[in-house]
Parts: structure tokens; sequence; C-alpha cells
């Protein structure tokens, strides 16, 4: 179905929230095909963790309790012996323990395992890669085939790359210099002589919700870069980046509310994998299945974040609505089609 | 000015009271009580400054006369960065290092003389037995007038002011918490060789004799005061201005002398009472934010109750009828609030350690609870050398906690990590307790076998592996010791250790031969393997070969020594008939091998099946089977493993 352009009236963040959820519904194959790109580069290291555990084992009948729960002993002489990734199977891998143990690494700015960190980083520039066909394919809110999915994939990719550095070089500066100054130079100063421990946590909230507000504002502004070069087919990096703020500054309230009600989602689910996650002893196939559709609707979510903020973006700039429509070129843009689109309402 | 009249007034009091007799109950003598204090001491928290006057008698009870006396002056450790502490804590604890001037403690000894005598103090030097670091106050040797034969006493009047640091080695203050231990010049022991007064050493406790210790101390009126010893309520002395109160605590047969002091204590008392053992009265002082739940309150009293019916059972009963749990201020910022005080032990006195959010089914407080109570046996009762053996409070004291634990609740815990900054608490109900793994702690001692010899005196002991060592080496030893001989025995073992060392300083050879003694067995070469000596362990089975032949299988099992440390293991061999046969093995050689003409052929092989040898650090190699689940286990844990990594992607791909 064609993206439909109104008039510029205010467009209401439940309503851009529900639309990018409609959107996200009918491009099921793209949560899919992102699961699938989860699970292929987590793969790779998993088979070489699983050749570590089977030179480990050897035909000892210790594999006997490994094979149907998590054993103690032999995990700590696993993690003691193994080298590189193997030391990152540890009880703490299992059930909401591994989301704990995530979420507070990244709020704590703990260090990734080396080999795991360079597959963040391939899978951080994968998602850019596929970001402008995401985007593409969410802001027309119609089938684009795998062809021509790939064809944005690639069209956007270049300046995707360049507002890649240009993201890479903010979160670098933010987990760097203000990441210890809220943590070690703020809290360590009002922490110094705290004698109650509660004091001292919420504190802590207080800092990592200044921390997390910091980050949203500027993935706030980077998503909305991301959606101006695309919905806009903006060239510039920096007029993209100028352009959100801007975008962001004339309606912060509403953004930042389309931001929280994605937030909740997430919470939501969390609360939901608190009780799902499987046990160390639960049978696997199961427990891999139970694992991959709650990864599925992580996926989802951010699917739908994304498709907010395009619909929201969409339905207060109506872009198409006052831009002269740029020359055919192969693949079209988002932006061309909208303006397409809306041509015979202007005629 | 008047508060400054009173407090003037108090310490006169306190003067007039050295200079007399000893006061408080007398009662049977347990100790030598050779070495005696009665202190007066009084807080100044506006300056966190201890103002302390004292008489010490003290008797020589060694073979030898002496000419000098050495004294202690632990808190000159963290007086600059000079110390020898100090110096050892670049290896093993660089948090001390780093430490801002304004957080250094000291101790400085006023005046010291004989009692109707000249000062002392003029003709005394500090010195460095250990390391020869002329920077390093914490050991005093003080000439005397003439030589104290043995037998004979001297009492020694003192005056000291000491600045309370920041806390170290579990000693100082935080807030309006002060935990004060090693506060006041303190004699080392004499032995038939000399003085036993090593320097205070980054690795290590203490070391002291007992006596009677009959102690006054002023602090704030609303303050609650915990303290070795039993506070003598009669002797209570409120200032007249109601600013300032002294408080009174007697100890007989005790080596040391810890106190606590805070406004945000909540008091809690509970009696234990075991058929057989004597009546202990319990008191707990909990901090106010950890006061209105009743789960700590009974976790604490709990944990205490268990290591005072546990070892008063196994070894002998605890004596002193009463005991004080003190939960101190939780460190969750070491960096900016220093050391914590909390898992220290002080004769009828000690430090637990517990948090905000503790789950029900973790190990804290309970464990440390229980450890620190249980080092009144093994430290308290017990006094062993800490500065040298250090594993035989340490040690014993960690086997034995891991043995309380198992025997009162060995299916409670869980593994509990923490995250956010270490405010969340997260239970993994997988990863159970285990008295090997969670108790004796073998991965803790595996990744540093080979650090030291046990044998080596602790303060030389590498710093970055010494806890393991002392800790951790000695628990899977003495449990390992309890696999060999059976519980009975050793304990035996320990409780004949026990009757004999008690109130006096048994040496690890006074030990080892109680063990050979009580068990009718040479246990030298156990002692050499496992305490002379940093062999590691590892016995594996290197190869089975099954040939089919037309008489039957021609069966060889390989088993391989893989470490240079020997033991005599047994090797269990099953065959697909359902027989199986148990082989002995002196363990020496590098390798061995059983050869079986049997009509079957082997499924199975387990060195050692009973899992006596505890320090093997690599049990997976020790059996075979022919049936391995090996691609089960890959299997489950290498997808359970892939899809955490999909979380970890999926998250920090937020940020793509």
């Amino acid at each position: 179905m064609p993206s439909s352009v109104k008039p510029p009236v205010k467009t209401p963040v439940l309503g851009a929230y529900l639309e990018g959820w409609r959107r996200v519904l009918r491009a099921p194959a793209l949560a899919a095909s992102l699961l699938v790109v989860t699970l292929a580069t987590a793969l790779p290291m998993g088979m070489a963790l699983g050749q570590m555990i089977g030179e480990h084992l050897g035909s000892s009948t210790v594999a006997e309790t490994v094979a149907w729960n998590w054993n103690a002993g032999w995990g700590a002489e696993f993690a003691a012996q193994a080298q590189g990734l193997g030391r990152t199977l540890t009880h703490e891998i299992i059930g909401f323990g591994g989301t704990m143990k995530t979420l507070s690494g990244i709020l704590d700015n703990q260090p990734l395992n080396p080999t795991l960190a360079g597959a963040v980083g391939a899978y951080a520039l994968l998602w850019l890669f596929l970001g402008g066909g995401i985007l593409d394919r969410l802001a027309r809110g119609r089938n684009v085939r795998a062809a021509g999915f790939f064809a944005a994939c690639g069209g956007y990719f270049v300046r995707m790359l360049r507002l890649g550095v240009v993201m890479a070089a903010t979160y670098w500066a933010l987990f760097r210099y203000l990441h210890p100054f809220l943590f070690t130079r703020v809290f360590d100063h009002f922490t110094r002589n705290m004698t109650e421990e509660r004091d001292g946590m919420w504190l802590r909230l207080g800092l990592y919700l200044l921390f997390a507000l910091v980050l949203f504002v500027a993935s706030l502004i980077f998503d909305f870069a991301k959606v101006r070069m695309v919905v806009e087919d903006r060239r510039s990096v920096l007029g993209a980046l100028g352009a959100s703020m801007r975008f962001l500054r004339r309606r912060p309230l509403r953004s930042f509310g389309l931001y929280l009600l994605n937030g909740l989602g997430f919470l939501m689910v969390l609360r939901l994998w608190l009780e799902a996650a499987p046990n160390a002893w639960m049978d696997i196939t199961p427990a891999f299945f139970v694992t991959q559709i709650y990864l599925l609707v992580r996926i989802w979510l951010r699917l739908v974040f994304v498709a907010s903020e395009v619909v929201f973006f969409q339905g207060e700039l109506a872009h198409a609505g006052y831009t002269a429509r740029p020359p055919h070129v192969w693949p079209n843009s988002a932006s061309e089609e909208a303006i397409e689109n809306i041509t015979p309402r202007r005629s | 000015m008047r508060a400054r009249w009173c407090l003037i007034l108090l310490l006169t009091a306190g003067a007039t009271g050295l200079a007399q007799p000893v006061s408080g109950p007398a009662t049977a003598p347990l100790s030598p009580r050779n070495a005696n204090y009665t202190l007066q001491a009084e807080l100044d928290p506006a300056t966190h400054t201890i103002t302390g006057t004292g008489r010490i008698s003290w008797r020589n009870i060694s073979k030898a006369p002496t000419s000098e006396l050495r004294f202690h002056l632990y808190w000159n450790a963290w007086r600059d960065d000079r110390s020898s502490f100090i110096r050892e804590s670049r290896l093993g604890r660089p948090s001390y290092v780093a430490r801002p001037a304004e957080d250094r403690g000291s101790i400085d000894l006023r005046t010291l003389a004989l009692v109707g005598s000249d000062d002392l103090l003029a003709g005394a030097k500090f010195v460095a037995p250990d390391d020869g670091n002329t920077d390093d106050r914490t050991v005093l040797s003080v000439p005397l007038p003439k030589p104290v034969a043995p037998g004979e006493t001297v009492e020694v009047m003192m005056t000291w002011t000491s600045h309370v640091p920041r806390t170290y080695s579990r000693t100082g203050v935080i807030g309006d918490y002060y935990f004060v231990a090693q506060w006041f010049p303190k004699l080392g022991v004499l032995e038939d060789a000399g003085w036993n007064c090593h320097q205070f050493h980054v690795n290590t406790e203490f070391f002291s004799d007992f006596g009677r210790y009959d102690v006054r101390l002023t602090v704030p009126a609303s303050w609650v005061v915990g303290a070795t010893g039993q506070d003598v309520p009669a002797d209570l002395v409120t200032a007249a201005d109601g600013a300032h109160k002294r408080v009174h605590f007697v100890q007989d047969d005790v080596h040391d002398f810890a106190w606590t002091t805070s406004p945000d204590f909540v008091e809690f008392t509970r009696a234990f009472e075991e058929p057989g053992l004597p009546k202990v009265a319990m008191r707990l002082l909990l901090q106010k934010e950890h006061a209105n739940n009743p789960n700590q309150v009974d976790r604490h009293f709990g944990a205490t109750a268990s290591a005072l019916r546990n070892y008063g059972r196994w070894y002998g009963p605890y004596p002193y009828g009463h005991i004080t749990i003190v939960d101190p201020v939780t460190i969750f910022n070491g960096r900016a609030q220093g050391g914590g005080t909390g898992g220290m032990e002080y004769p009828t006195i000690f430090t637990a350690g517990t948090r905000l959010l503790t789950p029900a089914n973790g190990e804290q407080p309970d464990s440390v609870t229980t450890h620190e109570a249980g080092h009144q046996f093994w430290y308290g009762i017990v006094a062993t050398n800490e500065v040298e053996h250090a594993w035989m409070d340490e040690g014993f004291n960690t086997f034995s906690t891991a043995r309380a634990i198992a025997t009162d609740r060995s299916n409670d815990f869980a593994t509990v990590e923490r995250y956010f900054g270490g405010f969340v608490p997260w239970l993994f109900p997988d990863a159970r307790w285990t008295r090997e793994i969670t108790g004796d702690r073998l991965d803790v001692y595996r990744p540093v076998a080979r650090a030291d010899l046990q044998s080596t005196p602790t303060w030389q002991y590498w710093p970055g592996s010494a806890s393991a060592i002392t800790y951790n080496k000695t628990a899977l030893w003495l449990n390992t010791l309890e696999r060999m001989l059976g519980w009975e025995t050793t304990q035996k073992i320990l409780q004949t250790h026990f009757a004999r060392g008690a109130f006096g300083h048994p040496t690890p050879e006074q030990f080892f031969a109680i063990a050979n003694e009580v068990s009718g067995t040479d246990l030298t070469w156990f002692f050499d393997a496992v305490h002379r000596s940093n062999a590691v362990f590892d016995y594996a089975v290197a190869q089975v070969v099954s040939t089919r032949t037309p008489t039957g299988t021609d069966n060889v099992v390989a088993i391989r020594r893989n470490g240079d440390g020997v033991f005599p293991i047994d090797v269990k061999v099953s065959f697909s008939d359902g027989s199986s046969v148990t082989e002995h093995w002196n363990g020496a050689s590098t390798w061995t091998s059983f050869s079986y003409k049997r009509p079957a052929r082997v499924t199975q092989v387990e060195v050692d099946p009973a899992h006596v040898l505890l320090l093997d650090v690599n049990m997976t190699n020790n059996s075979w089977t022919a049936t391995p689940q090996t691609s089960g286990a890959i299997k489950r844990w290498t997808l359970r493993w892939v899809t955490w990594a999909e979380e970890v992607l999926l998250s920090y791909a937020f940020f793509s």
C-alpha cells in the first residue's frame, strides 16, 4: 500500500506509534530476515565455542551432566582454562541473568570480550547497511521486493556510513568522557561520605537516567537524521543532522513522547521475558525457540521504533507536499514515490 | 568549654582507674594471661582522633630473658606511602596506594615508662625486622633498663594519640561509623628465640598474647558502642552536659580488643541455646537501613548460631558467653568511600557484611557471618600466628564454614551476581552452592596453584594470590584429608588440635604431629605434597584401547599424571558386562596402565572416582566413557550461548 501523505497537521504520538506497528506488521519478512542476520552473525562464534567445549569435554563422563544442566564445577574449570570467547561461557548467560548482564554492561561501560566486540562492530555495520533499505521499506509502506530493498540499502549506504562515523564518534565520546565524568567523578564526589547504600542506589539510578537521557537524545537526533536522509533523499549528513535537530527542537515533547512509548514497549517485553526466559535444564530445542521468539519481538520493536519515527516525520513535515519531484533514476527514492503519490491531488 | 571540662574530668577519673588494680569480674584463667591491658580512650569525632592512656602488665612466659619490649604501631602503616604495607600494596592492592592523603591514619606514642621509673621512649627506635625498610614505623623497639627474666612481670604506662584513617584493612571511619581495631600500642609475642613482632604487611593479620583487657571508652552520649568483652553497665558514666559517655568493657583470655561506635546502629539481642553447649548471648548491631528488614536480623543470628553450634560440636565449646555481630557500613563504591570493615574477626566481636538488596537464596550475609563467627574458634581461641601461618586460621575456618553451610543449608544457596554498579543482585538458581566450588573455592585456587609454597611465611606470599593459597588451598586439602580419612578421624584431629592449642599459639608442626598421632598414619607425605610444595595435581585418563580377539577383548587403560603433584589414587574401570574393577595407583610415575583380557570391553574409566583429591585442577579429564554425551553438551551450550550473543548484538545495535 502506498504511503499516504496528508496535509501538515500535528501528528498524534499514539497514532504514529500504531501506524508504525501496522507498517511493521505488513513487513513480516523484514523482522524475520533481521533475526536470521542476527543468528548468522552469532553462529560462527557459537561454533568456535562449541569446538572449545568439545575439546575440553573430550570423552569425559562430565559431559553427561553438562548435556542436561549447568555444571558449576565444569563451568568454572572451563572458564579458567578457556581463552578468548570461551571465557564468556559462564552461568551469567543463563535466563534473564544474561539480559541483566548485557544491559548492565552497557550502562556501566564494561568492556566486551574482544571477539564479541568485533562481532558487535560488524553487526552494527550491517545494520547501517540495511538501515537505508529498512527505512525505505517502512517509508513506502508497501512491499518492495528483495531487489528494491537491497537497491535501497546500497543506494543509501555511503551516506549511512558517513552518518555512522559521526554516530560512532559521538557515542565514543559519550562513553569515553561523559560516562566516567558521571559515574566516576560525580558519583565518587557524592558517595565519598555516604553511609547508606540506599542513597548511593538512588544517586546511581539518577545518573543512569541522566546518561540514558543523553543517549536517547543523541539516538533521536541520529534516527531522524536517517529518516530525513531516506524520506527526503538528503545526501548531506551534516544537513540531515541539522534538519533532524531542527525537527526535534520544534516538537520536543511529542518526539520524546514517541520515544517513551517505544521505550515502554521494550520494558513490557523485558517484563515478559523475565517470566519466560528458560532455565539451564530446559530442553534445548524449546529453549532455543523461546529465545528466538523473544529476540524476534525485540527486533520487531526496534522496527516499530523506526517505523513510528518515519510515520511521525512524514505526518509532520509532509515533505512530499512542498518539494519538487526529483529526476527519475532507478531505483526511485521513497521521497520520489511520495511526491508521485501526491501529484494527482495537487493537480 | 563546659563539655571540655567534663571530658577532662572523665579522663582524670580514667587515669585514676589505671593506677588501680584491674576491675571487673574475675574468672578462672583459661589462658596464660601474660599480656594484660588497662586502657582508656576518648574519641573525638570532629578530628577523628583517639587519645589514649594505658597500663600494660606483661609477664615473660618465654624461656629467655629479654632486654627490650617490642610494640606494634599498626596504624603507622597508613601514615605515608613509604611504609612496607603501602609498598606491598602496589603489587596486590593498588587501591590502597591511590588513596588521598586525608585518608591516612597514624599512631604516635607520647609517653612510655615503666611504672615508678623513667621514661622509656628516649631510647626507643623503629625497627624493620622483615624487610629493613627504614621508613616503616610499625614496630617500635623499646630498650629496658634491665632484662626481664622468664616468669618476671613488668608494668608499663603509656599515652598515645591515634588519627583514625578512612578505612584501611577493615579499620577506620566512614561518616559517623567507626570500627576501631589495632588502635593502641600492642606488644608483640616473645618466643624462646626472641620477639615475634613483624611489621604490618598488606597480606597479613595479627599475632599477640592472651590476657585481660579492661577498657574504658569515651564517645558521644547518643552513640551505640560494641566491643570485645562484656559491657559493665554499672560503670557507665555520662558527662554532666549529656554530650559524652564513658563505657567500660572487660574481657579475660583474649588476645586483642576492637570496638565500634556509631549513632546509626540498631541493637538486637538473641540467645544461642543448644543442648550440650554453653549458652551465648548474641548481640547484633545492625545498620539503620538494614534494621527494618526482619530477614536481615534472622540471617545474621542464624548464621552466627550455625557457627557456634557446628564448631562447638565439632571442635569444642565457645567459652565466652557473649558475642557481638557488627553490620558495617556498606561499601558500594570503594574507590571513593575507601575500604570496608566487613568480614573481619576480633575476640568476641566481628563484622559481617550485607547489602540492602539480598536475595533470600544468596549465600550472603550468611556465609561471611558464619565465617567470621567461626573465627572465634580458629583465631580467637586457637591463636595461631596469622603473620606467618595465616592458613592455620583462615584455611581451617574456610573449611569449617563450608562444612557448616553444607551441614545446615546445603540446598539453600545459589550464586548471586551483582549488576548496575553492584546495587542490583541477580540470583542464578542453576548455579547451586556446592561445598567444593563455592565453599572451598577450587575455582579461586586453580589459577594460582603454583603461586607460592604454602609453608612460606604468609607475609612473604605474593600479594596477588595470597588469599587463594591461604584460604582456599587449605580448605581444599583439609577436605581432601576428610575424604581420605573420613570425617570422624578428621574431626578428631581438629578437635585434638583445638583442645591442645586453645588459648595458645600452636605451630604447623604441632598440628601435623597431631594429625599423625590421631590418624595413626604417617601423613608426612601428604603435608609435603599439599603444604610444603606448590606442586599442581592433575591426573587424567590418557587412553583406553579395547581390541577384540578370538578369545575376548584386550583392554588397556592408561592413566597419566599431568601435574608434578603426586597423590595415590584409585582408578575405577567398568566393563560392558556390568562388572567393574577398582585399581589403586601410587600416582608417582608419569603414567601407568592397566590391562584386562576379558570377554567384555571397557565402557567407563574414572580416576579418583570418590573425588578424594580436591586439589586436582582439571577434573574433567579424570574420566572417560565409551558413550560420551559430548555432542549433547556442545549442542546445549553452543545454542544457549548463541542466543545470549544474539541478545548482546541486538542490545548494542541500539547505537547503530
